[in-house]
Parts: structure tokens; sequence; C-alpha cells
């Protein structure tokens, strides 16, 4: 469970830095929030 | 000016703010809790974490019903909500809930089996939240729920669901379909525990008699039936006749197949002392080729796509202008549970079980599903359960 757990940090900290790190295709800025919902959910267990 | 940092606090406020609108529904859906009231038969009021501790303080705990008869007998369990978009069978167990006098033997009831999918819902299909069943006194609100239970309560899937004990390999999904996790695990997963759960009330009180309520799609060939295994068939048959004969509905038998796994009408009888059954009336909501999921299709079971296939001979059901209407469906499952009962009480006459004050198809039919629901307003102090 725990390794489960560490996968979704992992990817939603990847998400975060290409937000972070986009300068101009705005379509990805908006995608890159939009995949990092589910994880960031997932990991601080908001149900 | 950098107007980086603006766009990008701009565009993740407008996310949340999107996430909030969408989610606020989700969970007032997942916190709204049904009232149950507690007719006259009913003695006690349990958990089904009370047989599967791995259960407590989790969403898919449970309440059991009990309701004991005045004389000693057989013992049955009704269970509804396997699957929480067959509302037919929660209400046919909310319906023995709120009306049923047990005379001789005694009554389990599990109204929202699955109440972790109860509190789920499907927003890929567009399922409504919640539907409304018209009473004498108002609308009665319940929860419309998913097949599967939430993964807010069970996560992570595995990629492919390894059944227990058999080994047989299940879809991934199916790790939360509480008619494939029989006979379940105290320690597994947790619609495992569920299942557990009521293994265990069925081996500990030594019920007799188990009965899984569905509903089924009408391009389904498993619909509008009661499914058995070897052990059960004969008296499925005996109900099947009978009912034919004296109310004037099919319901045919169809076989519990040996080698698909974690079905309720499999596992029950090959891991416990109870001749198991599961009913299936035919639901058109649950059918692929149909309108809008709405409430009203819910209810009303009418749909101009399926009429069309109906009339090429594709469905498995009679289906004509009037649909399959939420009454029929309910009042079916109350006319079959009971001729079951009454079949069995026949068969084995030391362990009868004898009920009354439970309507039959053609009452339910006549006045409706709701008018035979309790107003919890109006209930006694005490009377009222949450679910």
């Amino acid at each position: 469970m725990i390794a489960y757990y560490l996968i979704t940090a992992f990817l939603l900290v990847l998400a975060a830095w290409n937000f972070v790190r986009e300068k101009e295709r705005r379509q990805d800025l908006v995608l890159y929030l939009l995949v990092m919902i589910p994880l960031l959910v997932r990991l601080l267990r908001w149900k | 000016m950098n107007r980086d940092p603006l766009l990008k606090s701009a565009l993740a406020a407008a996310v949340v703010g999107l996430v909030v609108w969408g989610g606020l529904p989700l969970v007032r859906h997942r916190r709204y809790d049904v009232p149950v009231v507690k007719g006259p038969g009913v003695t006690a009021v349990h958990r089904l974490s009370e047989y599967s501790p791995g259960l407590k303080g989790s969403l898919a705990d449970t309440n059991v019903y009990v309701l004991e008869g005045r004389e000693p007998g057989g013992k049955a369990l009704l269970i509804g909500d396997t699957h929480s978009n067959e509302p037919e069978g929660m209400l046919t167990a909310v319906i023995v809930i709120e009306n049923a006098v047990v005379a001789k033997g005694t009554l389990y009831v599990i109204p929202f089996f699955n109440n972790s999918g109860s509190r789920n819902t499907r927003a890929g299909d567009g399922y409504p939240l919640y539907f409304d069943v018209a009473t004498d006194w108002g609308a009665q609100r319940f929860r419309f729920g998913n097949r599967d239970a939430s993964p807010l309560d069970q996560w992570p899937d595995p990629d492919v669901y390894i059944h227990y004990p058999e080994r047989q390999l299940l879809s991934y999904i199916d790790v939360r379909n509480t008619n494939r996790t029989w006979p379940g695990r105290a320690d597994g997963p947790l619609m495992e525990r569920v299942t557990f759960g009521a293994m265990e009330l069925m081996r500990r009180e030594k019920i007799d008699v188990a009965v899984d309520i569905h509903g089924a799609e009408t391009m389904f060939p498993v619909t509008n039936c009661i499914v058995a295994p070897e052990r059960s068939v004969k008296l499925a048959t005996l109900a099947s006749l009978t009912l034919k004969a004296t109310e004037g509905f099919e319901n045919h038998v169809e076989p519990s197949p040996v080698g698909f796994r974690g079905l309720s009408h499999r596992e029950i009888g090959d891991h416990g002392p109870s001749l198991p059954f599961l009913l299936e009336a035919p639901i058109p909501f649950l059918d692929q080729p149909t309108g809008p999921k709405t409430v009203k299709l819910l209810l009303d079971g009418k749909d101009p796509f399926l009429l069309s296939l109906s009339k090429k001979k594709k469905l498995f059901v009679p289906y004509d202008e009037s649909g399959w209407p939420l009454e029929k469906r309910v009042g079916q499952n109350l006319s079959v549970t009971l001729e079951i009962l009454r079949q069995f009480s026949k068969k084995t006459a030391d362990r009868p079980i004898a009920i009354r004050g439970v309507p039959r198809y053609a009452d339910v039919v006549k006045a409706g599903v709701g008018h035979f629901l309790a107003d919890p307003a109006t209930a006694p102090a005490g009377a009222v359960v949450l679910n």
C-alpha cells in the first residue's frame, strides 16, 4: 500500500514540476492541473 | 512584468473552483443517509461488523435487521443492494423491514449490502445521484449508487482480481463487486470482508435460506429469473411454477454455473449451510442502448429504443409501451421471496418460516411501491434507523 502512495506522490511531483516549467502552452498547463487533481486527492486521502 | 505566475495562479484557482463545484454534490450524496422505519416485526438491529470485525469504522459496514418470530422455526437472510444500481432489491428489503410480522422462524434483512457502492456513482454514464419514490405522505428519497464499491473505500484495484479461494482470474473491477467476492475473507480486500460477514452470519445463526435480490438488463439472458445451484433448484422450480399459476407472471429458473466463481448463488451453498437463491427482475435502466439515464427511466422502465429492439426480438423479456416499472420489479421480487420461503416451509416442516403483512405482486402493482413505505417523520421515537 505504501508503494502505491509513493508512486502517487512521484507522479504528482512530476506533474507539478512540468506545470512550473511550462512557459508557453496554456493547454498543457490546464492538462497538468487536471492530472494533478486525482493524485492530490488520493495523497491527502480526501473523501 | 512577468505574467507567468499570475496566469498559473488564475488557472489553478479556476481548476480548484471547478473541482469544488463538481465535488460538493458527490460529497453530499456520499454522506446522505436513508431513513428506514423499524416495522412491527423488527426485534433487533445489528451491524455486519459484529460478524466481520474488519469492517468496523468503514463505510462498508452496514445494518442487519432481525425479525424474530414468536414461535421458533427456520431462518432466512434477505440481501438487497448487492449492486446499488439495482434498487428493486433494496426496496424489496425495506418493504419487508417496514411491514413484515414473523409468526414462525427468524428473518435477517440487509437492505444496503454494498453500503460503499450505494454511496458511489457512475459519472461517465450520467447516473442520477438520487431517486424519489412517491408515497401516500410525500416522497421518500433514496441514494442511487453504483454496481461496485467506491474506490475511496477500497483502493488500489489489482490488475487482475484473483478470486479467493478458487484462484479463478476475474476482471480487476470485480474486487469491488460484492457479487464476485463471495465467500470472502476476514482480512481480505474490504468487499471480501463484507461477503465474509454475511457468510459468518449464515454459519453462526444457522440460516436455512439466503435470497440475494437483484435487477438485470432486458438484453441479458439471465433476467426475469431465479438463479439457483443444484441444492436449491427444486425449491426454485416449485416457486417459479406456483407463481406462474397463481400470480400470472413468468420467472424462470437458471442453473448456477459451477465454473464461474465468486457469485452468491454459487459460493453461499458451497461454503455454508444455507440454500442460496438469486432473484433477477428486468431493469431497462441498465441496458446499454437506451436514451438518457434519467430517474424517469429508472422508475417507469419505458424506453423507445428498447421498444424498437423488442419488436426485432432482441430482448429476453416481453416488452411493450408499459415498460418495466418499479412496481412490477419490486412486486415480483416480494412474491418470489415469499413463495421460496413458503416452499421451504412446506418441505422442511420442522423449520417453518411464516410471515404476514408483506405485500405481494398484485398489491404493489396496484397500490405502488410508496404505499408500503413508512413515513419517518411520524414514526415513534427510536423507530427510525439511518442507513
